[in-house]
């Protein structure tokens, strides 16, 4: 019975758990493109991270923009999907449309926004603006900016696959429902909070999850729009941890790196996990 | 039997992951060699077809990775992995790859003794060498004549002037200058290249990199009135924020167009920008100092060829290197690439657009120090610029990007020699 | 205001938003079919002059129908050995119930909580190892077993879940051993949640650019990203060649989107509901 699962369980076992074991391994050790024998150096690598202003930085950049994308993603979404599930002309149409992005790679939808964004004549975001009167503004080469850049485009692409989903979920709670909340003479805000947001529980559990570790993988996009600039306004987790164990060679502590990124990804996906679990308690 | 059909189902999927390796099988006597470089083929384009002539039982296979898309990271995971490019170009990364054993000892090859000591320090780690020079490279700010001579406007010959120049050409409603700063690599280049005009130029200083080698000295203290001098150019305004915003590649196009009279570059980019605009009026000038003078260029030799010590095909790519150092060959990389040669012997005419800069030349007013003698070069550069970047959207002083490029050096000697 | 009006309004609000999201997209598209000159001065206006020679360009730039070629090995690989080994994986999951099973399966899922670019710098050194470097087979394994798997075992175990274990004991009344039991009878069943699978799988294969990026280095390997992002340097300055670029990499998927897309977006909803 189990050699039906062999062929995935070797697999699995050599092209993934053995190089995540190996990473921890590497991460107390001196190995780097430079030296390629390593030792043992102990936590030393952690500290190195832990006292890098730079890697800090990545690492809250990468925290922010998660917490940011997951909640307006998901509002914006319920939000179309409550609407786009009354009987709108055009629903299907729509639900194509917004759902569209999603099938774009995550890099040219980068380029594409680069384009857009950007502050040379040719940005036509900026002309735009212009065109209504409104001063330029630095999109990508704002230090304040450019990681809410990266985010706006990526809500842009994702918004209508979390859409889809919870249009699925509201198609499955009961009418009768909103019915009875009627009659008790809920407006239609009461309905919203008292009936559909509980109902919308497992789509909502779902999409949380996804969107906040997507949002902590986040690669692609930064990589294509702003490398980690200005600066190092923009770097995350995984473009500084590219950079430092691909670029620079330092693979060691690129390894430390992905543990902290493990580290993070599990104990924030715990932590929704967790009041995921009390709002079900709480519905129940 | 159910054991049986489903080990026939694995060999299966295990012969069909074993046939699509779609690895060509080598054929006649023609050896294939991969050659990795960051400049791109435009711009070695004679050069590659002379190679192709002269060398006809090698096929050269040129592999383009621009710096900007990771050619380091690129590289360093393809030597690591033991499947690394036959030859590479290769910059400030040659001696910590020699230094790792990555690249093959050239010291003994007879043509290493045709090039100039100038263009092999730089290529030398403990005594021997590991790379030829392919080149000299150099970067200035390259100007638009026609909106220069239309405003009556001179080149300057010092950084007040090219301040004044911006704030003239600003007033007559002309885009002064352009810069890709959303790269960290412009403003790190000029402010070197004042560097070069305040801090290098000085004798006294001749020993400073290879102090800053085993980090005795740091760059917060000995360069830091040079690079406060440059970083007037953007409290008075002639860099903008909103140039973090463009990539070099926009910024090119803006002064091909004629949309900025100043853009800041070298050599490899005149073929992209005639393309872009055949009738432009291209000049370059050296980056001035404080006080008046001929300028600096930042530059040097700007890469080599050097040989993965783990090919296995290195007497094809050794007869490669051998025929570069030949007078010819020269010639040819020049012809797509102007520049001087480090081969001795040959003098190569640079042409119209560089007149301004022959005072600079003719002094030997060339310098980059992260490529001729500092070890961690590029490491060091990119948080330097990065740095920079913060600098100009005034999040970080000067002196704190000079501390950042001290650090990651620190980080560096104690990665590779700890 | 009455039912419909209210209706309409939010009709109204709503193509305003739809078209407002294709913004960008109309955006890439139109200036694919006019000259550098038209674009910057006209970025949203139709093409005066439409020309096309902006694709035929960029087709021969990218190396298009090599790279297409690429893409599709992979893709095809991939999506077959996926639901291949994760459906075979799951059934043995679901009805082995003993402690090895239940063990094999933590493990699976621990793919779901570690991302595989914890991974990837070991990862590199091993697929030196196993001579994947620069292969295509080296970025099919590493999209089945390092990306996708441990999601496809997780969607098939629960469809599994809820096939009834009747069938199955019919099938052994029959003289059926295990294996021919998951092909002729269950395997069938399972065309739902495998068109599911195909679907999120066969995206995630497509878009994926970290994988090639740092596995494939010869250019007649190179994938159709790997193509568009080598240009995005030598275009700038010529950026209506690369805009179609851009729409060329995309354009396979979007076609299938449009054709399927009753599928997909179903698929997209069973995933997230059987997760």
């Amino acid at each position: 019975m189990l050699l039906m699962a062999l062929p995935a369980f070797i697999g699995f076992m050599t092209f993934f758990i053995t190089p995540a074991v190996m990473s921890f391994g590497y991460s107390v050790t001196n190995w780097s493109v430079y030296r390629p024998e390593p030792s043992y150096v102990g936590l030393k690598n952690f500290q190195t991270l832990f006292s890098d202003a730079q890697a800090l930085a990545a690492i809250e950049h990468s925290i922010r923009y998660a917490l940011i994308m997951t909640v307006v993603q998901n509002t914006l979404a319920i939000f179309l999907a409550v609407l786009l599930n009354k009987k709108l002309m055009m629903a299907n149409v729509l639900k194509t449309i917004f759902f569209l992005p999603a099938v774009l790679s995550i890099l040219v939808v980068g380029y594409l926004f680069k384009f857009i964004m950007t502050s040379a004549p040719s940005g036509m975001l900026n002309s735009a603006i212009g065109a209504f009167g409104g001063a330029p503004v630095n999109w990508l080469g704002d230090p304040n900016l450019a990681l809410y850049s990266v985010l706006a485009t990526q809500v842009w692409q994702w918004t209508g696959w979390a859409m889809v989903i919870y249009i699925a979920n509201l198609k499955s709670i009961d009418a009768s429902l909103y019915e009875a909340a009627r009659i008790d003479g809920a407006g239609p805000m009461q309905v919203f909070g008292r009936v559909t947001l509980p109902l919308l529980y497992p789509a909502t559990s779902f999409n949380v999850l996804m969107s906040l570790i997507g949002g902590l993988k986040m690669f692609d996009a930064v990589y294509a729009m702003t490398r980690g600039g200005p600066g190092y306004a923009s770097e995350t987790i995984m473009t500084t941890m590219i950079s430092t164990g691909f670029k620079a060679g330092r693979n060691a502590y690129a390894c430390a790196f992905a543990v902290v990124f493990f580290v993070v990804v599990f104990t924030m996906s715990k932590a929704v996990t967790f009041v995921l679990n009390k709002w079900e308690a709480a519905i129940t | 039997m159910k054991r049986k059909s489903f080990l026939a189902l694995l060999l299966c999927v295990v012969l069909m992951l074993g046939a699509v390796p779609f690895s060509a099988a080598a054929e006649g006597e023609v050896v294939t060699l991969r050659f990795m470089a960051y400049n791109p083929a435009q711009s070695r384009a004679t050069y590659l077809e002379f190679l192709a002539d002269q060398l006809p039982g090698i096929e050269i296979v040129f592999e383009y990775v621009s710096l900007d898309d990771d050619f380091n990271g690129i590289l360093n995971a393809q030597l690591e992995a033991g499947a690394g490019p036959d030859i590479i170009e290769l910059g400030g990364e040659t001696k910590l790859l020699a230094a790792a054993g990555r690249l093959l000892d050239l010291s003994d090859q007879e043509f290493v003794a045709k090039y100039a000591q100038a263009g092999l320090t730089p290529y030398t780690w403990e005594g021997k060498v590991f790379g030829t020079p392919l080149q000299s490279w150099y970067e200035g700010i390259f100007y638009n004549k026609a909106i220069f001579a239309e405003h009556g406007i001179s080149v300057p010959k010092s950084l007040d002037a090219f301040i004044q120049v911006h704030k003239d050409l600003e007033a007559a409603g002309v885009k002064p200058q352009t810069m890709g700063a959303s790269s960290w690599e412009p403003m790190m280049k000029q402010s070197i290249g004042v560097a070069n005009n305040e801090f290098y130029s000085d004798p006294a200083n001749a020993g400073f990199d290879a102090l800053f080698n085993t980090s005795e000295v740091s760059l917060a203290e000995s360069w830091l009135p040079a690079v406060t001098a440059w970083a007037k150019v953007i409290e008075e305004g002639c860099l903008t924020t909103d140039m973090l915003g463009m990539s070099y590649e926009q910024a090119q196009a803006e002064f091909a167009s004629g949309g900025a009279a100043m853009w800041e570059s070298g050599p490899w980019a005149e073929s992209d920008l005639f393309a872009a605009n055949p009738d432009l009026d291209l000049g370059m000038f050296p980056i001035p100092g404080v006080s008046e003078g001929p300028g600096w260029l930042v530059g040097g030799p700007g890469s080599s060829l050097v040989i993965n010590a783990k090919s296995e095909k290195i007497e094809a790519a050794l007869q490669v290197l051998a025929l570069t150092a030949t007078p010819e060959a020269q010639i040819a990389l020049t012809a797509d690439w102007p520049g001087s040669s480090f081969l001795i012997g040959v003098n190569l005419d640079l042409g119209d657009v560089y007149a301004d800069c022959a005072e600079a030349f003719a002094a030997g007013n060339v310098y980059a120090p992260w490529v001729a003698v500092w070890d961690f070069g590029n490491p060091v550069v990119e948080a330097y610029g990065k740095s920079l970047q913060e600098v100009l959207s005034g999040t970080k002083t000067v002196a704190e990007a000079l501390a950042d490029a001290d650090r990651m050096n620190a980080i560096m000697i104690d990665e590779i020699k700890n | 205001m009455s039912k419909s009006v209210k209706n309409g309004l939010w009709s109204v609000l709503f193509a305003a938003i739809g078209a407002f999201m294709l913004i960008p997209i109309y955006y890439l598209v139109v200036n694919t079919f006019k000259t550098m000159e038209e674009a910057t001065f006209r970025p949203l206006g139709l093409p005066l002059n439409p020309t096309f020679e902006n694709y035929t360009t960029a087709l021969q730039s990218m190396n298009f129908l090599r790279a297409l070629t690429n893409n599709l090995t992979i893709l095809v690989f991939a999506v077959l050995f996926l639901v291949l080994f994760s459906s075979m994986a799951a059934y043995a999951i679901v009805k082995g119930k003993t402690i090895c099973s239940k063990v094999m399966y933590s493990i699976f899922l621990i793919g779901l909580i570690i991302p595989f670019q914890v991974t990837i710098i070991p990862l590199y050194r091993i697929a030196v190892g196993f001579g994947m470097m620069n292969t295509l087979p080296g970025v099919i394994i590493i999209n089945v077993f390092c990306i996708n798997l441990s999601l496809s075992i997780f969607l098939f175990r629960g469809f599994i879940n809820t096939i009834p274990a009747e069938m199955e004991e019919a099938a052994a009344i029959d003289g059926c051993g295990v294996f021919k039991t998951f092909w002729v009878i269950i395997f069938p069943l399972l065309s739902p949640i495998i068109a599911t699978v195909g679907i999120l799988d066969a995206l995630a294969v497509w878009n994926d650019f970290m994988t090639p990026l740092l596995f494939l280095q010869s250019p007649e390997k190179n994938v159709l990203l790997q193509e568009v992002h080598k240009n995005v340097g030598p275009f700038s300055t010529n950026w209506t060649v690369f805009l179609p670029m851009l729409v060329l990499s995309v354009l396979p998927m979007v076609i299938i989107f449009l054709i399927l897309q009753k599928h997909i977006i179903e698929g997209v909803v069973a995933g997230a509901v059987k997760g």
